[in-house]
């Protein structure tokens, strides 16, 4: 047999160097998404900005705080961001913590050694300014440059102190989400059968659960409990709510991932996989995972959009964070209450309007950039 | 020396319907299949399309079970190693674990059988992460040996697939399946989705690896040219039955079978006067695998029927140095 074979085999052509080979260094699917997400100027340059202020508000204590960064007081140097000091210590006639703006004016009139470093805004969001003159909510000034709520609390101090909080709670519940979603989905997706069945009938009874109604009944359950004997207290918290939020958000995702599974996991590379004898986990982690992030990805920012939203419509309603945290939902809600104070009602619908419209930028660009027809020849 | 041996296998498919995805029906994709592998000889396994003749090669890789969900199997597909005979179909994944190195397969399609997430070095690295302790260099060593040997260099191996041509893609698949040093190989169609050109390529290739490597080959396709090129026996497959199996020569030069002398007369030939007559032309379309007919399932369609053929599933018999499943010829 094969009487032509030994005969005029043909030789094996060497590989030709594929386009990339020409200088450029090969790169990856993942790579060339990012690098067209960084095309796309509008979703790019919101994104920046946001990292940035993100990044930045995880400084506001250094940044906006009543509460001094440095005391040298009678040759001592004190830290009270850092520690508490008796207003005692810098002889100082008031009860607890000084006031530290009343403290460097009194070191300014002084003169001597005596001073104290302020941060550049020096109100703290929890704090009631109660010595402004005329009634709260004060109307912008110079020094409140965004004016004050009805508790005389500086609005551009709360604004930008709730802004962390938003962002941080949306990302939180957004992680743990996606965490739970797609290893469910997963699953659902990869083993199929019985299990797929009735996990998807499962989702489906669970997410038509009345969301808000559901939160405004358990909120108004866990109201503060104050233990007898003890001084334990348990009330709705930063926790709880994400706990919350996360127990109805988690199902989104399921279907989309679930669906990538189901079609990944009929392609061939998965049959290579199993026939070299990788485990469940290690075929779907390593090997249909990395496949199936599209839909994870391009709903990313969508979903933080709307934690946000959920919060500030908990905050609005009166069930979400513990009182004095500063939360953009609370200063809404008294907006509401006062319309006719234009500060009130303006500025932090302002910043929520900003803030929801550059994550959508972002996620305008994050869905074209992963968009999978652009490489559709390659999945 | 038989080191594979395929015995009354059955792998069958179910067909969900209703509210909770309960069987309604089934499709007998193989039904009741024996063959052998001889060790050191490549098999040709070819039919039309839906014959069964992959999920026979996947059902001796046995990656049906954990691929599709409620698959049934059985009949026993015996492997004799060196250290005794092992029935495949009967092992559970982990058990099956320590005979995967020796079995390896080939893919189609050279574009779905890669993980576009990895490069092409991963790929290769992976059976070896899984099967062998050797530290990561050695490891690299031994992906850049492969490599070279299905024509790669050193620099290729960061590359992502789709970086590569069809048949360069399917170098790396053959060099994926290699990575262990397999003993059996099943080739799924493994030129079949390759310019023409590109298949002569692959072909030779799996032939030098062949003699060097020491393999035994199930080479799977529905391309006859390119099986009567690469093996010394063929197995002609119908609707999940083996109809005839036998030396490709012999079975090329006179086949038996009904359905083997329809198939092969498909071959074209360059001899433009010699084709007309030639050709054997089949009445009629394959029939639903969910409802095959009774007896034996060419009868639709077989130009030498007989009312008899109806009543039972003719046996493989001896006739002519090879095995033929019709009374008939």
């Amino acid at each position: 047999m094969n009487q032509d074979a030994g005969t005029s085999r043909p030789e094996l052509p060497p590989i030709a160097e594929p386009e990339t080979a020409t200088g450029r260094p090969s790169v990856s699917l993942l790579r060339r998404r990012l690098r067209k997400f960084r095309t796309l100027k509008r979703g790019y340059y919101s994104f920046l900005l946001l990292l940035a202020a993100y990044a930045l508000s995880f400084l506001l204590p250094l940044l906006v705080n009543d509460k001094a960064l440095f005391v040298r007081y009678e040759g001592q140097w004190y830290f009270p961001l850092w520690r508490y000091y008796p207003a005692a210590t810098f002889n100082q006639p008031t009860l607890g913590e000084p006031n530290y703006r009343d403290l460097a004016q009194t070191f300014r009139q002084q003169g001597g050694g005596n001073w104290a470093i302020l941060p550049p805004f020096p109100y703290s969001p929890t704090e009631s300014l109660l010595d402004l003159p005329g009634s709260p909510p004060h109307p912008p000034s110079w020094q409140h440059i965004f004016g004050t709520d009805d508790r005389a609390r500086d609005i551009f101090a709360r604004l930008a102190y709730g802004f962390n909080v938003s962002l941080t709670f949306s990302l939180l519940v957004l992680a743990i989400s996606y965490a739970i979603g797609i290893t469910v989905g997963a699953f659902l997706g990869y083993f199929g059968g019985k299990l797929d069945i009735l996990g998807q009938r499962l989702i489906e009874i669970w997410s038509s659960l009345p969301f808000l109604y559901t939160i405004i009944i358990v909120s108004s359950i866990v109201v503060p409990i104050y233990i007898p004997g003890r001084n334990l207290v348990l009330q709705p918290s930063f926790w709880m709510l994400i706990l919350i939020l996360t127990v109805f958000d988690w199902m989104g995702i399921t279907y989309y991932v679930r669906g990538e599974f189901y079609r990944e996991k009929a392609k061939d590379y998965v049959g290579a996989a199993i026939a070299m004898g990788a485990s469940d986990a290690g075929i779907i982690f390593r090997h249909i995972l990395p496949n199936s992030l599209t839909p994870v990805i391009s709903f990313a920012p969508f979903l933080i959009v709307g934690n946000i939203g959920a919060l500030v419509a908990l905050d609005f309603l009166g069930f979400g964070l513990p009182a004095p945290t500063p939360s953009w939902g609370e200063l809404i809600g008294q907006g509401m209450e006062n319309l006719t104070k234009w500060w009130l009602v303006f500025l932090p619908l302002a910043a929520l309007f900003l803030t929801l419209l550059l994550i959508v930028f972002i996620g305008e660009a994050v869905r074209e950039a992963f968009d999978p027809r652009e490489y559709s020849r390659l999945r | 020396m038989n080191i594979l041996e395929v015995q009354n296998l059955r792998v069958s498919f179910p067909i969900a319907g209703g509210v909770f995805a309960r069987k309604i029906a089934e499709v007998k994709a193989v039904d009741g299949v024996n063959f052998e592998l001889v060790k050191g000889e490549t098999l040709g396994l070819v039919g039309e399309s839906g014959c069964g003749k992959s999920t026979v090669g996947r059902a001796i890789v046995n990656i049906l079970r954990p691929m599709v969900y409620g698959v049934e199997i059985s009949g026993k597909i015996v492997y004799r190693h060196a250290a005794g005979d092992v029935d495949l179909a009967s092992l559970s994944r982990p058990k099956m674990r320590p005979f995967r190195p020796d079995i390896q397969m080939i893919f189609q399609d050279p574009y779905s059988s890669l993980n576009p997430r990895m490069t092409v070095g991963q790929i290769v690295e992976e059976p070896l992460r899984i099967h062998t302790k050797l530290p990561a260099k050695e490891r690299k060593d031994r992906v850049s040996w492969l490599l070279g040997k299905v024509g790669f260099s050193r620099e290729q191996t960061n590359r992502y697939p789709h970086e590569f041509s069809g048949g360069q893609r399917q170098r790396i698949g053959i060099a994926r399946a290699l990575a262990t040093h397999p003993k059996i190989v099943i080739a799924d169609e493994p030129v079949s989705a390759l310019d023409v050109s590109i298949q002569a390529q692959v072909v030779n290739l799996m032939q030098d690896l062949q003699e060097e490597f020491d393999l035994s080959y199930i080479f799977i396709a529905h391309d006859l040219s390119v099986v009567r090129h690469i093996s010394e026996r063929i197995a002609v497959m119908y609707l999940g039955h083996i109809v005839e199996i036998g030396p490709g020569a012999l079975i090329y030069k006179n086949p038996l079978h009904p359905y083997s002398r329809a198939l092969l007369s498909a071959v074209p030939r360059p001899d433009p006067e010699a084709a007309k007559d030639r050709r054997i032309r089949l009445a009629g379309e394959i029939p639903n695998p969910i409802h095959k007919p009774s007896g034996c399932v060419f009868r639709t369609r077989c130009p030498i029927a007989k009312p008899s053929c109806a009543e039972e599933v003719p046996p493989l018999e001896f006739k002519e140095n090879r095995w033929v499943a019709c009374p008939w010829t």
